[in-house]
C-alpha cells in the first residue's frame, strides 16, 4: 500500500467504527463512545498526515476501491476538505459523549454520526459520479434521522423533514448532471471527464445548448439546495431542535456542501462564464437575504441560522466571481467559527444565569444601549478616514500577493465587500461615547490590517494549494468577468448607493427622522415582511397542504385503488 | 391475441392505469400475509414473463402511460395512512417503470431480477405490517405513534426496510433508478424528469410514513420487541440486497 491510498483508509475507520457499534451495542454499552471518539481520532491524524504529504507536492492520484469500480481522489481539495470535515467531526464526537449521555439511543447516535462523518469522507474523495451521487444522496438521508434523533419530538421531525425534501431536491440536478456527462464521454471518472472538458469544452450539445453550461447550471442548482441559498433556504433557521452536536456538524461542514461541489466542478465552470454570473447574484441575493433576517430574529437560534444562510450566500458568491478557492477558506473559517458558537453556546447561557459578565462600558452603551455619541469630531476627517483608511489597507495587502490582481473584476469584488465592511466598522468606532476616540479608531484600524493581512495571505496560500496552476486560476477569473462598462457602471451605483445609506443614517441620527410619522405605515409593512420571513415558509407549508389535500381528494375519487 | 390485448393484460401485472386498480383491489381483499406475499412477488414476474413471451413491440403511449401510472400512485401515497395500502402503492408506482427498462432491451434475466430487487423491500414491509397488525389490530400512521420508544427494535428493522423501499443507496433500487435516468435523459428528457419527479414523492412519501408510525410519545401498554434472530434475519436480508445493489451497478452502470 502506497502512502496516497491511506485515503480510502480515512474513509472507511468511521464506517468500520459504526459498524461495530452497530453489532456490539448491546455489549459495550457506554463503550460506544470511546470507540467512536477513537477511530475518529485515528482518521482524523492519518487524514492530517496525509494533508501533509499532499503539502509536500504529491498526488493528485486516482485511486481504485478495491476490485469494484469506485474511484477515490488522493488531490488537494479531498485531502484538505477531509482534514477539515474530521477535525469536526472529532470535536463534535468528543462534545457528544458527555452531552448525549442521557439519550436513549445513546450509540445509535454515534453510529449515525460516523455514517456521516464517513459519508462527507467519500463525498469529498470520490473521482467518480457515481460514488459521489451516493455520498451526496446518503448525507442527506442521515441528516434526517440526526436531526430527528429525539423521536419523541413531532417538531424535530417536521423540520428535519424539511431538510431532507430540500436536500432531495438538490440531489436530483446532480444525477441529471451524472446521467449527462455519462453519456457524452461514455465514463463515470471525474478525471477524465474533466480533462475531455477542458480539452475541449464545447464538444457536446443538450437541446441546442452547450453540454458543459447545463451541466454548470445543473450542478450549481445542486449547491443551492445544499448550502441553503434563497427560495431553499427554509429548512435550515427552523432545524434547531435537533442535538446541538448535529446542529454545530451541520453549520459547520454539511451546509458547506455546496461551496465543496462548485470546486470539484471547477473544470466545468471554468468553462460556463455565465452561469459564474448567475451563481454570484443568487450568492449575492442570499447573503443580503439572510444578513437582513439574521438582524431581525428576536430567537438567538433562529438569528444563527439566518447568520449561516448569509455566510453560505457569500461563499456562493465567492464562487461566482472565480475565488474558488477563497470559498474554501470561507467554508473552513466559517465552520470553525460556527461551530464553536453552537457548542458554546450552552457553557456560555449557563455563565450568563450566574452573571452576564458584560461590563458596562463604552461597548456596552454603544451596542446594548444603542446610544451613540452625540459630541461629533469634523465630519469631513472622520468621512476621509472612513473611506480611504479601509481601502489603502486592502490594495496594500493586495499588492503584496500579486501586483496583476487588480486586473480581475473577481478581485476588486471582493476588495470592494472589504472596503465597505471596513469603512463600516471605523464609521460605527467613532460614533461611541468614549474618552480617548483617536485611541478606539486606533484600534480598530490594527485589527482590520490584522483580519486583512490573515485573510489576504491563507487565502492566498489556499490558492496557491488547491489550484497550483497559474493559468487555471487567471481562467477561473476571466470565465467569471462582465463586460468592462458594464462592470464599472455596477461598481459604480453599488458605491453610491452604500454610500448615499452612510449619509442619510448620519443625517437622520442627528435629525430625528425616525420618530417622524411619516413613512410610519411604510415602515411598519417593511417590518411585518421581514418578521414574517418574506412569507416564504408560509406559500411552502400552504402549498405542501394544497398537494395533500389534492392527492386526498384523488385517492377519494379513485376509491382507493 | 392482438398485440393491443397483450399489452392490455401486462397492463394488470406491470400496472398501467387504468388496469392498475386490479392488483390494488385484489390486495385490499387479501387478509393473510403470505397470500399477499405471494401476490407480491409473483404479480409482477407475471408481468415480465408476458412482455418477454408474447415478444409484443412496445408503443410508446406505453412509456408515457407507465410514467403517468408511477406518478399518479406516488402522488397518492402521499396522503395514505394505511400500511399496506401505502405498500401496495408503492408496488404499483414501482412495477409500471419496468416498462421504461423493458424498452430499453433491457435482457429478459435482468428484468426479472429488477422486478425482484424492487419487490424484496416491499415484502419485507408487509411481513412488517403484519406485525404491526399483530400488536396494535391495525398498521396505521399517526393511530398509536411513538414506536421507537415503545418497540425501539422493530421500529429501525421498520424505517431501513421504508428507506430501501424507496431507492436509497445502496439499495438496488436505487441503481434502477439511475440507470433509467442515465437511459432516457438524452433521447428522452421529459420522461428523465418525470422519473426524478417520482423518485422525490417516494421520499416525501416515505418521510411521512416514517414520522406517522415512529415519532411520538411511547405507549404506556407495554408490547413485545422483536428478538436478536428476527433482527439477524432482517438484518441478513438487507445486507444481501445492498450487496446485490453494489453488484447491481456494476452491470447495468
Amino acid at each position: 500500500m502506497n502512502m496516497e491510498q491511506l485515503i480510502i483508509v480515512v474513509a472507511v475507520l468511521p464506517l468500520i467504527s459504526a459498524l461495530l457499534i452497530q453489532l456490539f451495542s448491546t455489549r459495550i454499552g457506554r463503550g460506544a463512545a470511546r470507540l467512536s471518539v477513537a477511530m475518529t481520532t485515528l482518521s482524523f491524524l492519518l487524514s492530517a498526515l496525509l494533508l501533509t504529504w499532499a503539502l509536500t507536492g504529491h498526488g493528485p492520484q486516482a485511486l481504485s476501491l478495491g476490485n469494484s469500480s469506485a474511484i477515490m481522489l488522493f488531490d488537494p481539495l479531498g485531502t484538505l476538505l477531509a482534514t477539515i470535515i474530521l477535525g469536526i467531526s472529532l470535536i463534535v464526537h468528543l462534545y457528544s459523549v458527555r452531552y448525549m449521555a442521557e439519550e436513549a439511543a445513546y450509540g445509535q447516535f454515534f453510529v449515525l454520526l460516523d455514517l456521516m462523518t464517513a459519508a462527507l469522507i467519500f463525498m469529498v474523495i470520490a473521482g467518480d459520479l457515481i460514488t459521489l451521487v451516493i455520498a451526496w444522496y446518503l448525507v442527506g438521508v442521515l441528516l434526517y434521522f440526526l436531526l430527528g434523533q429525539d423521536t419523541r419530538s413531532q417538531t424535530a421531525y417536521r423540520f428535519a423533514f424539511w431538510t431532507l425534501i430540500t436536500y432531495r431536491i438538490g440531489d436530483l440536478p446532480l444525477i441529471l448532471a451524472a446521467a449527462l456527462l455519462y453519456n457524452a464521454y461514455d465514463t463515470w471518472s471525474l478525471t477524465i471527464i474533466f480533462n475531455e472538458i477542458m480539452a475541449n469544452p464545447y464538444a457536446h450539445q443538450f437541446l441546442g445548448l452547450s453540454l458543459t453550461e447545463v451541466v454548470a447550471a445543473l450542478i450549481g442548482f445542486a449547491a443551492f439546495a445544499r448550502s441553503a441559498q434563497f427560495l431553499m433556504h427554509t429548512w435550515l433557521p427552523y432545524t434547531m431542535d435537533g442535538p446541538t452536536p448535529v446542529s454545530a456538524l451541520m453549520h459547520a461542514g454539511i451546509v458547506n456542501a455546496g461551496g465543496f461541489l462548485i470546486n470539484r466542478f471547477a473544470p466545468v465552470f471554468v468553462n460556463s462564464g455565465d452561469v459564474l454570473n448567475w451563481i454570484f447574484i443568487v450568492g449575492l441575493v442570499t447573503a443580503i437575504f439572510g444578513s437582513l433576517l439574521m438582524l431581525t430574529q428576536n430567537d438567538i437560534k433562529k438569528a444563527l441560522g439566518y447568520s449561516t444562510m448569509g455566510q453560505m450566500g457569500f461563499m456562493i458568491m465567492e464562487c461566482g466571481i472565480g475565488a474558488f478557492s477563497l470559498a474554501i477558506y470561507h467554508m473552513f473559517a466559517h465552520g470553525i467559527f460556527k461551530g464553536t458558537m453552537f457548542l458554546s453556546a450552552g457553557g456560555v447561557i449557563n455563565s450568563a444565569r450566574q452573571d452576564d459578565g458584560i461590563p458596562k462600558d463604552e461597548l456596552y452603551t454603544f451596542a446594548v444601549e444603542k446610544q451613540p455619541n452625540k459630541a461629533r469630531k469634523p465630519w469631513l476627517l472622520m468621512a476621509a478616514i472612513t473611506l480611504v483608511v479601509p481601502l489603502v489597507i486592502l490594495v496594500f495587502a493586495h499588492l503584496l500577493i500579486a501586483e496583476d490582481y487588480f486586473q480581475k473584476q473577481g478581485a476588486v469584488i471582493l476588495l470592494f465587500f472589504g472596503w465597505v465592511t471596513g469603512a463600516q466598522l471605523i464609521f460605527a468606532t467613532y460614533r461611541m461615547r468614549t474618552q480617548n476616540i483617536w485611541r478606539m479608531v486606533g484600534l480598530s484600524v490594527l485589527s482590520l490590517v490584522i483580519v486583512v493581512l490573515g485573510y489576504v495571505f491563507i487565502s492566498h496560500a489556499f490558492d496557491l494549494f488547491l489550484y497550483p496552476e497559474p493559468a487555471f486560476r487567471a481562467q477561473l477569473y476571466t470565465a467569471a468577468s462582465i463586460d468592462i462598462l458594464r462592470f464599472d457602471v455596477l461598481v459604480v451605483i453599488t458605491t453610491l448607493i452604500i454610500v448615499s445609506g452612510w449619509v442619510v443614517t448620519y443625517y437622520a441620527d442627528q435629525s430625528g427622522y425616525r420618530r417622524r410619522q411619516q413613512g410610519k405605515r411604510l415602515w411598519l409593512n417593511f417590518y411585518a415582511l421581514i418578521s414574517r420571513e418574506f412569507y416564504i415558509s408560509d406559500i411552502y407549508t400552504r402549498l405542501t397542504r394544497t398537494l395533500l389535500a389534492l392527492s386526498g381528494r384523488l385517492n377519494v375519487w379513485l376509491r382507493w385503488l | 391475441m392482438t398485440e393491443s390485448m397483450i399489452i392490455l393484460l401486462a397492463g394488470i401485472f406491470l400496472p398501467l392505469f387504468p388496469m392498475s386498480m386490479v392488483f390494488n383491489a385484489v390486495l385490499d381483499h387479501i387478509k393473510q400475509p403470505w397470500l399477499r406475499v405471494l401476490l407480491f412477488i409473483a404479480w409482477p414476474l407475471c408481468g415480465v414473463f408476458i412482455v418477454f413471451y408474447s415478444g409484443v413491440v412496445i408503443p410508446d403511449w406505453v412509456l408515457t402511460l407507465a410514467l403517468l401510472t408511477s406518478t399518479l400512485y406516488a402522488f397518492r401515497m402521499l396522503s395514505l395512512r394505511e400500511v399496506n395500502q401505502w405498500n401496495g402503492f408503492l408496488a404499483t408506482s414501482l412495477w409500471s417503470l419496468l416498462w421504461l427498462a423493458a424498452m430499453h432491451d433491457t435482457p429478459e434475466m435482468l428484468l426479472y431480477g429488477y422486478a425482484l430487487s424492487m419487490t424484496v423491500p416491499l415484502v419485507l414491509l408487509l411481513i412488517l405490517s403484519a406485525g404491526l397488525e399483530q400488536r396494535f389490530g391495525a398498521a396505521y400512521t399517526g393511530l398509536y405513534g411513538g414506536l421507537a420508544r415503545t418497540i425501539p427494535r422493530f421500529s429501525g428493522v421498520l424505517v431501513t426496510v421504508i428507506v430501501a423501499a424507496i431507492a436509497t443507496p445502496l439499495f438496488p433500487t436505487f441503481f434502477i433508478m439511475f440507470d433509467l435516468v442515465v437511459e432516457t435523459i438524452s433521447i428522452m428528457p421529459l420522461a428523465a424528469m418525470a422519473l426524478l419527479l417520482i423518485w422525490l414523492l417516494w421520499s416525501w412519501a416515505g418521510a411521512r410514513l416514517i414520522q406517522g408510525l415512529i415519532v411520538g410519545r411511547a405507549s404506556n401498554v407495554k408490547i413485545a420487541d422483536i428478538g436478536i434472530p428476527v433482527i439477524g434475519f432482517y438484518s441478513s436480508v438487507l445486507l444481501v440486497l445492498a450487496i446485490a445493489g453494489i453488484y447491481m451497478s456494476r452491470v447495468i452502470l
